[in-house]
C-alpha cells in the first residue's frame, strides 16, 4: 500500500468512523443551527460546516448543487 | 420540492448525512439563447470525495433508493476494506460497475487505479474562470464493453426498456459500436465506475456537462439560500419589488 493510499485509508476511516456512516451521534433536542428551506432536510450553511459536522457525527455528507434560473419547485 | 420535501427522505437523509448546498452557474444554448436550471446531489465522504451522485431532479422513491444504496455500500466497503483506502476506492468503483449491470444490463470495466494527474492547474493552457481558478475537468467515462453476457436476451431487453424510460435517457455506444440506452443515473454509475472517491471539485463538471448536458460557467459558490424563492425557515420569500 502506498503512502497516499494509507493516508486516504486513514482519512476515510477517521471521517466515517468505525461504526459506519449511519450511527448518528447528534444529541436529541439539539437546537437547530441550520435551515430546511421548505424541505424536510436540514442544511448546514456551508459545505465546510456540513463536512465538519459529518466528521463529528460520523455521517456522510450530502451536497446539493443548484444552478441557473432555479424557480421550478419540481427540480428537487 | 418533491423529493427533498418527503418526510421519509428527510428523515433518512438527516439520520445519515450532514447536508449543505452550493450554487453552480450553468447554462444550455437553445436557439442562440442561454437557458439553465438544474440540480445535482453528491453523496460524499466528509473529506469531499464523491461516493455517489443523483443527477437532475428525481422523485422521492428514486432519491431514497440512491441514498440507501450509498449508505449500504459504504458500510460494506468499510467492512471489506478494513481501513485500506485503496481497497475502499476499488470496492466503490466495482459497486458502481455492478449497479450499471444490475439496473441497465451494461458492462464496464471499473478503473481501480488512478494514474498520476497530468493536468497542472498552473498550466498556461488550463482554462480558468474569471476568478483565475481552473474549472472542473470533464472526466472521461470508462467505455461500455457491451451487454452483460450473463443476461438472457429477454432480461437484457427489459432492463434496456426500463433505461429508456429513465430521466435523461439517451443512446450510448459500446466499444464495438453497439447502440444502447442509458438514463442520467446510468451515466452517473458509468462515470463513477472510474472516478468514485475523486474530490467533488473534479467531478461536478462532468456530472453537469456529460450527464445533464449543461455548460459550467463558473465554479460552485456558496450562497445564503439554495432556493431563491424560499427563506431558511421554509416560508416563501416576499418580493420587495
Amino acid at each position: 500500500m502506498t503512502l497516499r493510499q494509507k493516508g486516504m485509508a486513514l482519512a476515510v476511516v477517521a471521517a466515517l468512523g468505525c461504526g459506519g456512516p449511519a450511527v448518528a451521534k447528534t444529541p436529541a433536542g439539539k437546537p437547530a443551527t441550520c435551515g430546511e428551506y421548505g424541505t424536510s432536510v436540514q442544511f448546514e450553511d456551508t459545505p465546510a460546516d456540513a463536512a465538519k459536522q459529518a466528521k463529528k457525527d460520523e455521517k456522510l455528507v450530502m451536497i446539493l448543487h443548484v444552478s441557473g434560473h432555479f424557480q421550478n419547485p419540481e427540480f428537487t | 420540492m418533491n423529493a427533498l420535501a418527503s418526510p421519509e427522505v428527510g428523515k433518512y437523509v438527516n439520520d445519515n448525512f450532514c447536508s449543505s448546498f452550493q450554487k453552480v452557474a450553468t447554462f444550455k444554448i437553445v436557439g442562440g439563447a442561454k437557458q439553465g436550471g438544474n440540480v445535482a446531489t453528491y453523496f460524499c465522504a466528509p473529506d469531499g470525495r464523491v461516493l455517489h451522485a443523483v443527477a437532475g431532479p428525481v422523485d422521492s422513491a428514486t432519491f431514497l433508493r440512491e441514498a440507501q444504496w450509498v449508505v449500504e455500500t459504504t458500510r460494506k466497503a468499510m467492512k471489506e476494506s478494513d481501513g485500506d483506502g485503496g481497497k475502499f476506492k476499488a470496492y466503490f468503483r466495482k459497486a458502481h460497475a455492478q449497479k450499471l449491470r444490475d439496473e441497465f444490463g451494461l458492462a464496464v470495466e471499473p478503473v481501480t487505479f488512478d494514474p498520476p494527474d497530468a493536468q497542472d492547474e498552473k498550466d498556461a493552457l488550463t482554462y480558468r474562470d474569471p476568478s483565475g481558478q481552473p474549472l472542473a475537468p470533464r472526466l472521461p467515462p470508462p467505455p461500455i464493453d457491451g451487454p452483460d453476457v450473463r443476461l438472457e436476451k429477454a432480461e437484457l431487453n427489459l432492463r434496456q426498456t426500463n433505461a429508456a424510460k429513465a430521466a435523461g435517457a439517451a443512446p450510448v455506444l459500446d466499444r464495438a459500436g453497439g447502440r444502447w440506452v442509458l438514463g442520467n443515473q446510468g451515466k452517473v454509475s458509468q462515470i463513477l465506475a472510474a472516478h468514485a472517491m475523486v474530490k467533488i471539485e473534479k467531478v461536478y463538471g462532468t456530472v453537469f456537462e456529460n450527464v445533464l448536458g449543461e455548460k459550467i460557467s463558473t465554479k460552485p459558490v456558496e450562497v445564503d439560500r439554495p432556493f431563491s424563492w424560499m427563506e431558511k425557515d421554509g416560508n416563501r420569500r416576499v418580493s420587495t419589488r
